[in-house]
């Protein structure tokens, strides 16, 4: 490996960590200055001064913030987030289990909508004169104005009267196409430009009068070009994917992150927020670094601007 | 472009259109399905009338109609465009909700609120995004990479997540227009990184400009500098607004869905959304799906608009739409 | 008193160990063995009752632990259990329970009067501060404890206690040789967590735990040694197995049982899903159960503390003829009738049908009668002085108010927005506060608040057990918890009327005195009710021996005489 990729390499790690830690540490800090915490069982009756007080040293809330925080974060060092202030539960676990749900259904839906969006945007990109693209185009506006919530409802409605979509819980089918789509249109649309550029520039033009066979120019030439603004935006894609997955997992029930966090701030259990705060930041670092990497595989300049 | 003018329209004249006030609620009527106008009877035609709606089997959500009555519709009654000439039979175009509400009027009244909260993020977002840009792209230097970096770190986070943290450690008593700002204030907040990195780097583009260097060379204090250059990101920052107005309208509709942005009876659509979220009646009861597609036909309206500039398309992935649907 | 004393002994004694109750099917034709799957929306947050208290962990108390004696949730009577029979002093006060004896705990260990001794230590301990010590103990003082033999234990109530014994209903028995240490060396609350070893929890119940997994399920397996049997004389419980599925989604439930997936769900049946289960249960496919008219109907109650702040420059929110207005305003029959679809009753106080005895049919219901109400909050001055249609003070201010609510409860939510409206006509801005549940109960507990619309549930049915609710000291007192002295005379009153109704062990002279209790509430109005929903319980056809309470947990408070008749499809 070369040097400028393996400093590239190290910088993003880097980076990826910082946010990691910023971001989690951010939790807590808003969740601990927040009005309210778990010191006392909602409607306990004659609770004692004194009880409360143990409770909250149990908790860890009689410290100051600061020693709080660095406390925490030593404990994440040893990967112990701690445990739930609602039933004592190790956070570590039980945010990895529900992490590893939503992480399985963003790469599903990643994919799905990769598979769908990529080569369908390169076929209306470099045919924009068939009726194929035509109702390509059509479907994937329509999808795209189709966001996750939306699209959960629409899929619920689907399913529940014609039966063709299951919306038995623990079902991907469900939630995926809710995520997948409208990525995929956006992938589309995203992918129908860029093709459509790269495979008007001259040095195609030039192949193509020399006589390669169009479908080698498409599938080789210009689609190694058309795909570098795609990925140009996987760092959004990924924040889709994720802030998505917050409405979609509470409709559907997927036991993910999301639905997780929002039980959590609910019942403002301090550790378990910021352990998913921790949980999802890291699954953004990971998808992100992913696409820098393959980034830098595409895209010899990326690596020695870093 | 004429979808978007509609939506507004139709959201400013509510108050006229809607033939019923948001919190209206009817006997017998929870989950009726859309109100059947008639013209023909077994006499003829007629003006458009309704059949008034018997309750047969309550549990069930079964109602039929009652052939043998007519109720005309009275237009331009009481300030309202249409209503029926009973008040207890009800015209409900797209249905009624779980406690017998006319989802139309609904609809309407919840544009309002939707929207309204929306433009009004849109807006606080662009002011904050030209302002930190704008100072940025002057300035340059360490205050420049200090404020990216912190619009980077912004917007690489889920902008769901942020504001659901973000409410849900607030949770002081609030009323409808206090969720109102509280929520405008957050989208400000989650909005203004994206505009924030396009404003600055056109201002720092400017700033090499000659009249720039002359201002400067006069003596223009830094907030003077960028008053100047900021009128360059005026296209930019009109094609954020189709961008960001989208993004918004669902986070608004996420977070209220929720429970955690407008309560029940000020009828925003995010909150309209949860009785659908009921997957057990939504299948005999599709109306209720009636505020989704409100907010499909608004994004759509976006879309259509930012279509027609040509290249925009693919500033649509780049958008801050994408990471706060 | 002695005579009375005499008959309340006699009617305990005697009962034999193997009658379970009311209504059992012919014993002879019961299948044994089977297993049963239940969906469960929360998992329980420890395995030791005397710690936590919300549903899921009562359903695991229920089927691991066994108390000294049981009401049948139907007959509303006392049944022996641990304690085979009992006496009771002259004076009323001294209770002697005759234990069962060759009865062990389901790892051997044999069950004596040691254990009851350590399970009312443990209740006790104020370091432990057990939720389950506020509902047992008389006036504010805890009963002692003697025991007597290895086989008899003594306990005395500090006063004379109406109820009686039947408050040992709540009180699951704990093994002192698995716990004791815990207790000693000040770890009891983190002994029987949810991460214990299974093999350190052990009880006197019909099930033992078998197997948890978090976030998915928890296996209860039947318990061989345990030692009540059936009239025929076959031991219980005939189930071989109970799996509680956990499925944080209503929707999920019903759609599970609905494909028979599972049998049973986790309690009450949604009135949205009425319709599809009655179109199954004429099927024949499931059974549906009526537990009765709810005992914990929804309240509207406002801070009636003198000294709170939201009174400070809206005197008007503390009077009585305020609430009567609002009593008046609201359309009870519209919220039986659309949120509940005619499945409910209309209340106007905490005590309903599903009280059984102590229900007043007689108590006067406010009419729907909105025009009578305005004229009340004329009566305290509040008026539409400049026609925008709310009403305003005499000092030209809006008369508004906030309720807060907890968010997630959609029959709630719709109960309360009919209200919202109802109020609207007569001219009062409510404004609706939607809170989590910690949030809502720091404000209460602060006294930071207007109004309140929730509900407390409700573990039984004599009014002599839910004091912490009716004594102007009560913690929940909802309007003005804990007063050091009432702070009004019909506070007094009520107090007065509650002690004597609560001490006093002639039955009719309790019901009477509890009708006054009723009217006087009903009277002064501090809490408004308005609805009272029926209980149905929706379970599997092939699950039999059902009887189902609304008292928590419906099901499961008998769990030993489930059975199946057949495989699931």
């Amino acid at each position: 490996m070369s040097t400028a990729l393996a400093r590239f390499i190290a910088w993003r790690l880097l980076v990826a960590g910082l946010f990691v830690l910023v971001v989690s540490s951010s939790a807590f800090i808003l969740v601990r200055l927040a009005p309210g915490d778990a010191s006392r069982e909602v409607f306990q009756t004659g609770v004692s001064d004194a009880s409360i007080a143990a409770n909250r040293q149990r908790l860890g809330l009689d410290q100051s913030l600061p020693a709080h925080l660095a406390a925490w974060l030593g404990g994440v060092a040893r990967l112990d987030l701690g445990n739930s202030s609602s039933d004592g539960r190790p956070v570590t676990g039980v945010v990895a289990s529900h992490m590893a749900k939503t992480a399985s259904l963003a790469a599903l839906a990643l994919v799905v909508a990769a598979a769908l969006g990529l080569p369908l945007g390169i076929l209306t990109g470099t045919r924009p004169d068939s009726l194929v693209t035509s109702i390509v185009t059509v479907i994937s506006l329509a999808l795209v104005c189709c966001p996750p919530i939306i699209g959960t409802l629409a899929l619920a409605f689907l399913g529940a009267s014609t039966g063709w979509i299951s919306i038995a819980p623990g079902n991907y089918l469900w939630p995926t196409l809710a995520l997948a789509l409208p990525l995929a249109a956006m992938l589309e649309r995203l992918q129908s430009q860029a093709a459509a550029e790269a495979f008007a520039a001259p040095d195609i033009a030039a192949a193509a009068a020399r006589g390669v066979p169009v479908r080698r120019l498409v599938w080789r030439h210009a689609s190694r070009q058309a795909l570098r603004p795609v990925l140009g935006v996987a760092g959004v894609v990924v924040a889709t994917l994720f802030s998505g997955s917050v409405a979609v997992e509470t409709i559907t029930a997927w036991p993910g992150l999301g639905q997780l966090m929002v039980q959590a701030l609910h019942g403002r259990d301090l550790y378990l927020v910021a352990g998913c705060a921790l949980a999802g930041a890291t699954l953004i670092a990971v998808g992100n670094f992913c696409a820098d990497l393959l980034r830098a595989a595409v895209d010899p300049r990326v690596r020695l601007i870093s | 472009m004429a979808l978007l003018a509609v939506t507004v329209v139709a959201a400013c004249a509510a108050p006229l259109l809607a033939p019923y006030a948001s919190s209206e609620q009817f006997d017998d009527r929870a989950y009726a399905a859309p109100t059947r106008i008639h013209i023909f009877d077994t006499d003829g035609v007629h003006a458009p009338f309704i059949r008034p709606l018997v309750l047969e089997d309550r549990v069930a959500h079964r109602y039929v109609e009652d052939p043998s009555t007519r109720i005309p519709l009275r237009w331009f009654y009481q300030g309202r465009l249409v209503v029926t000439a009973d008040p207890a039979q009800p015209l409900l175009l797209f249905g009624a909700d779980a406690i017998g509400r006319d989802v139309f009027s609904r609809v309407l009244f919840g544009a309002g609120l939707s929207l309204g909260v929306t433009l009004v993020g849109v807006a606080g977002a662009l002011l904050i995004g030209a302002c930190v840009g704008g100072i940025a792209g002057t300035v340059g230097g360490w205050t420049d990479s200090g404020l990216m970096l912190v619009a980077d770190f912004l917007l690489a986070l889920p902008g769901a997540y942020l504001v659901l943290v973000l409410r849900g450690v607030l949770s002081p008593v609030l009323d409808t227009s206090q969720i109102f700002l509280l929520m405008s204030a957050l989208f400000a907040l989650a909005g203004w990184p994206h505009a924030a990195r396009g404003v600055r780097a056109i201002v720092a583009t400017e700033r090499t400009r000659d009249y720039a260097e002359a201002s400067r060379a006069a003596g223009a204090g830094t907030w003077r500098l960028a008053l100047q250059l900021l009128p360059a990101a005026r296209g930019f920052l009109a094609v954020e607004v189709v961008l960001l107005v989208p993004a918004l309208l669902v986070a608004e509709a996420t977070i209220s869905f929720l429970g955690l942005g407008f309560a029940d009876t000020s009828a925003s659509w995010g909150r309209m959304m949860q009785d659908a979220g009921n997957t057990m009646v939504l299948a005999d009861a599709p109306w209720l799906l009636a505020p989704a597609i409100a907010v499909f036909v608004v994004v759509l309206g976006t879309q259509l608009v930012s279509r027609s500039g040509g290249r925009t398309t693919i500033l649509i992935a780049q958008s801050p739409g994408a990471q706060l649907s | 008193m002695v005579l009375v004393s005499a008959v309340v002994a006699l009617a305990g004694y005697g009962c034999s160990r193997t009658t379970q109750g009311s209504d059992r099917p012919d014993s002879l034709t019961i299948q044994n063995g089977g297993r049963i799957v239940s969906t469960y929306r929360s998992e329980p947050k420890s395995f030791n009752r005397y710690v936590k208290s919300t549903s899921a962990d009562e359903v695991v108390s229920r089927l691991i632990n066994a108390t000294l004696v049981r009401v049948d949730r139907k007959t509303g009577k006392v049944e022996p259990r641990l304690a085979r029979s009992w006496t009771a002093s002259p004076d009323g006060l001294t209770w002697t329970f005759a234990l069962e004896p060759d009865v062990t705990f389901a790892d051997g260990t044999p069950f004596t009067s040691a254990d009851v001794m350590f399970s009312f230590q443990a209740l006790y301990d104020p370091k432990v501060h057990s939720d389950l010590a506020a509902s047992l103990m008389i006036a504010g003082k805890p009963m002692t404890v003697r025991a007597l033999d290895a086989h008899t234990v003594a306990i005395m109530f500090p006063s004379p206690y109406a109820p009686g014994i039947s408050l040992l209903d709540s009180l699951p028995i704990l093994p002192a040789h698995k716990l004791k240490r815990a207790l000693e060396a000040g770890t009891f609350l983190d002994a029987w967590s949810v991460t214990a070893p299974l093999a350190d929890i052990t009880g006197l119940g019909p099930f033992v735990i078998r197997e948890f997994i978090p976030g998915q399920r928890l296996v209860f397996a039947r318990n061989p040694r345990f030692w009540i049997r059936d009239a025929s004389g076959r031991p219980l419980p005939y189930l071989d197995e109970i799996e509680l599925q956990f499925t944080p989604d209503q929707n999920t439930e019903v759609l599970r049982l609905e494909a028979g997936e599972s049998d049973l769900m986790t309690d009450r049946v949604r009135f949205e899903d009425l319709a599809a289960l009655r179109d199954l249960a004429t099927k024949g496919r499931i059974t549906l159960h009526d537990a009765g008219v709810s005992i914990s109907p929804d309240a509207l109650w406002f801070n009636l503390d003198p000294a709170a702040k939201s009174a400070r420059d809206r005197p008007w929110l503390q009077r009585e003829e305020f609430r009567h207005a609002i009593d008046l305003a609201v359309n009870r029959s519209k919220i039986v009738n659309t949120v509940f679809l005619g499945q409910a009753v209309e209340v106007a106080g905490p005590i309903t049908p599903g009280h059984a005895e102590w229900f007043l049919p007689e108590l006067p219901r406010p009419a729907f009668d909105p025009a009578q109400a305005s004229k009340r909050l004329a009566s305290i001055g509040l008026v539409d002085r400049n026609g925008d249609g709310f009403v305003e003070d005499d000092k030209g201010r809006m008369a508004k108010f906030s309720v807060m609510t907890i968010a997630g409860n959609s029959v709630r939510q719709r109960s309360f927005s009919l209200i919202q409206a109802d109020l609207g006509k007569i001219g009062l801005k409510v404004e609706e506060a939607q809170l989590d549940g910690q949030s809502l109960f720091q404000r209460w507990d602060n006294g930071d608040y207007d109004a309140v619309y929730f509900a407390i549930e409700s573990d039984a049915f004599d009014p002599g057990r839910n004091l912490e609710f009716w004594m102007s000291s009560g913690p929940y007192h909802l309007w003005y918890p804990k007063e050091t002295t009432p702070s009004t005379p019909w506070e007094g009153r009520l107090d007065a009327l509650m002690t004597q109704q609560s001490s006093t062990m002639d039955a009719a002279q309790r019901r009477q005195l509890f009708a006054d209790a009723q009217r006087l509430l009903a009277e002064h109005a501090p809490a408004l009710y308005f609805a009272a929903p029926k209980v149905t319980v929706a379970s599997s056809a092939r699950l039999q021996g059902i009887s189902a309470s609304v008292l928590m947990p419906p099901v499961f408070w008998n769990a030993e005489v489930l059975h199946v008749t057949g495989p699931r499809r």
